[in-house]
């Protein structure tokens, strides 16, 4: 079974308004049955690329064949071999579950008998035959993503397209996820998947072969063993002790180049913290407004609790908020309504609470990442020019590289040619690696 | 010819079907919704036939009640108020993103323009009735049995009049991104179409300049057919408003495919 069911030839998109090149001239193919990862940090042009293999977006050059379709002469064709769960929401949310499903089956043609019964099917794969009659307004998050997986499968195609599948789900609901796609994917239905992701470690799980892509071209393309081997030796992580040292970095980082056996050295940050709020709003909101109502809520425990409740983006707005407030928020919650927070933030609140987190370890100290051929051997030499240049270092860590290391070393090279927008891929990398968990 | 075999395949009309129910249930399932559209109806009808009631209205000679008359004309109206912001109901799908959904599946977007109108212009028509019974049911139309035919004549000529004012929803709604367009639209469209159709005034009670303005405003005509069918009298001839109606519904709902046709998601 080495049949392609998904063949990309130079593929290139280039977006008129905004001038953007989205994708840049990629080839690659999937095979039957298996999973497969595009892994990126955002802007990388995953999206784009699935909307073109959906049929969704013009191919401005190239060509792909999904199912042995033409994406651009078979639309229909094309449509009907694929399922697809984008990365934004798109569920009706003034429809029930069932409703939802049963909407799909006749916008793809599924006699009623047929329908019936798969919906039944679906609906108990991703366990949702319970809520089937609830109005997918109150769905959780989590609950809505595997509404969105289950409509995706509803009218038997053979690939599922998932956008960011977890993306803004807390870690239980995304291992949750994680076991359905793989249960899918091992089924007799020999589904085949195209997952898209910027948590290396959800790409790392689940895919057969992993295909990284960074400024619309792709980077590298193995399985997640093969990439780990194409660095081969040590990874040195050096985290150093002062905030302000991030300012010396890139002088560091030009000297540390000079010693012998140092292969490669990128940024990295591993403190999840301070991350921006990282999101795509719908059109229309303000993020700026969105704050003032939390500012308006922030007395209310009552109300910050239905907020939670309703927009699963407040959790993640709570998560990636500066210590202060969020120790405001964390006090709000007294004994009486600790039960009833979301389980993505109980136990941070609870800590808080604790007084088990402080400031002090939730901002990120500096971290470099230094791939080297010898680890034991570069060490000492390591240490010493960092003392040169008067940095002292917090932790010092060595280890076998790990998939993020593939990621920050291939990401991180190709940085280095485009000088000019360094900044801007630094901070995507750095973001790509505060996601991580 | 291949819009005949698009609308011959079986499954199509199930999807259109589903589409018009999906709009209709909306409206239907939300109460406040239908309490407000009852409630408004009552409100609109007391006091605008309140104030009008003392000012003589005569259409082509014949003196017509003013009560009559505007509860008709506020029975038109709902056809426009509906009938814009149901076809806005594609920003709605546009902002949540249900609209991928719909657009990723195999199914023609005419079909599912289709399906959108039709229920719209359901709803609308539900609107309509409910003022003209509530109009019957204060005693406005005074009490004539040739009104149960005329409330049912009313059903298609106001569903054919609801379908270009859908088109209009629709094409604006393509083209906005988000609800802060939505005073301008308000303020550049709805108002102006109105106050200049004649639903709460008599054409021939104005100054020359306004019933130009009036007579350049499409949807003046439907108003017009509207009230010739309930109340048997109007200010034009009916054909004229049946030929402007016609046109109006055929040039908009085209402009509105067209619209739907080339929008992009992105
Ligand atoms: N509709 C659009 N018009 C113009 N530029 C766009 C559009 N959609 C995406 N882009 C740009 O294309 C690039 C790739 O975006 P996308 O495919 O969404 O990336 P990813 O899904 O990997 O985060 C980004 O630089 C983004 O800003
Ligand atoms: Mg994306």
């Amino acid at each position: 079974m080495n049949e392609n069911i998904i063949e990309v030839k130079g593929l290139t998109k280039i977006y008129v308004d905004g001038n953007v090149l989205a994708v840049d001239d990629i080839s690659f193919n999937i095979k039957k049955g298996e999973i497969f990862a595009l892994l990126g940090p955002n802007g990388a042009g995953k999206t784009t690329t699935i909307s073109m293999l959906a049929t969704l977006l013009d191919v401005t050059k190239g060509s792909a064949l999904v199912n042995g379709y033409d994406v651009k002469k078979e639309s229909d064709k094309v449509r009907r071999s694929i399922g697809i769960v984008f990365q934004e929401p798109s569920l009706d949310n003034e429809m029930k579950g069932r409703e939802n499903l049963e909407l799909h089956g006749i916008l793809y043609g599924m006699p009623k008998k047929q329908r019936r019964e798969k919906i039944k099917e679906v609906l108990k794969l991703v366990d949702l035959e319970e809520k089937a009659n609830i109005y997918t307004k109150n769905y959780s998050g989590g609950m809505k993503r595997r509404l969105e997986i289950a409509r995706g499968l509803l009218h038997e195609p053979k690939v599922l397209f998932l956008d960011e599948p977890t993306l803004g789900l807390d870690p239980q609901t995304r291992r949750k996820i994680w076991e359905k796609i793989k249960e899918l994917n091992q089924g007799d239905s020999e589904i085949t998947i195209l997952i898209t992701t910027h948590y290396m470690e959800e790409a790392d799980e689940l895919a057969n072969r992993i295909c990284i892509m960074d400024h619309g071209k792709i980077i590298a393309l193995d399985t997640s063993e093969n990439l780990k081997k194409q660095i081969s030796g040590d990874i040195i992580d050096i985290e150093f002790e002062k905030i302000e040292d991030h300012t010396k970095l890139p002088i560091i980082i030009s000297s540390l180049k000079q010693l012998p056996n140092i292969k490669n050295i990128s940024f990295g940050n591993s403190s999840q913290e301070n991350m921006s709020l990282d999101m795509k709003l719908p059109p229309g909101i303000n993020p700026e407004m969105i704050k003032m109502r939390m500012k308006e809520m922030m007395s209310d425990p009552k109300k910050l609790l239905k907020a939670f409740k309703k927009y699963p983006m407040a959790s993640q707005m709570f998560l990636n908020a500066p210590f202060e407030i969020k120790k405001r928020i964390s006090n709000l919650f007294t004994e009486d309504f600790i039960d009833q927070i979301p389980e993505g933030i109980k136990e941070e609140i609870i800590k808080i609470r604790k007084g088990e987190l402080t400031e002090s370890n939730q901002f990120s100290t500096p971290e470099i990442s230094v791939s080297c051929e010898n680890g034991s051997k570069c060490l000492s030499p390591i240490i010493q020019k960092i003392n040169d240049n008067g940095l002292s270092i917090k932790s010092i860590n060595m280890h076998q590289p790990k998939l993020e290391d593939v990621f920050l070393h291939f990401v991180g090279s190709a940085i280095r040619e485009e000088s000019s927008d360094r900044v801007k891929g630094i901070k995507s990398m750095i973001k790509m690696r505060q996601l991580r968990k | 010819m291949s819009d005949l075999n698009l609308l011959l395949k079986k499954n199509n009309f199930s999807v259109i079907w589903i589409l018009a129910k999906r709009e209709l249930f909306e409206f239907v399932r939300n109460k406040p919704r239908i309490i407000t559209a009852i409630v408004q109806g009552i409100f609109f009808l007391l006091v605008f036939s309140a104030g009008f009631a003392f000012i003589g209205i005569r259409i082509q000679g014949i003196s017509v009640d003013p009560r009559a008359f505007t509860a008709s004309g506020i029975a038109a109206i709902m056809i426009l108020f509906t009938g814009i912001f149901g076809g806005m109901s594609v920003l709605r799908d546009k902002m949540f993103g249900f609209m991928r959904e719909l657009i990723v599946a195999p199914v023609n977007r005419r079909i599912l323009m289709t399906g959108k109108t039709l229920g719209v212009a359901l709803q609308t028509l539900i609107q309509v009735e409910i003022i003209l019974c509530l109009g019957v049911a204060f005693g406005f139309f005074g009490y004539d049995v040739s009104l149960i035919w005329r409330l049912i004549l009313v059903i298609p000529i106001a569903f054919l009049a609801s379908v270009g004012i859908v088109g209009v929803g629709l094409t604006i709604s393509t083209r906005i991104r988000d609800f802060q367009s939505f005073g301008l639209i308000q303020t550049f469209i709805v108002l102006p179409m109105f106050w200049l159709s004649g639903a709460l005034f008599a054409f021939n009670n104005v100054p020359v300049p306004m019933q130009i303005a009036m007579m350049m405003n499409p949807f003046t005509y439907s108003v017009d057919l509207i009230r010739y069918v309930v109340l048997g009298v109007s200010f034009f001839p009916f054909w004229l408003d049946l030929i402007v109606m016609f046109a109006f519904g055929i040039i908009m709902i085209f402009l509105g495919a067209w619209s739907f046709n080339k929008m992009e998601l992105s």
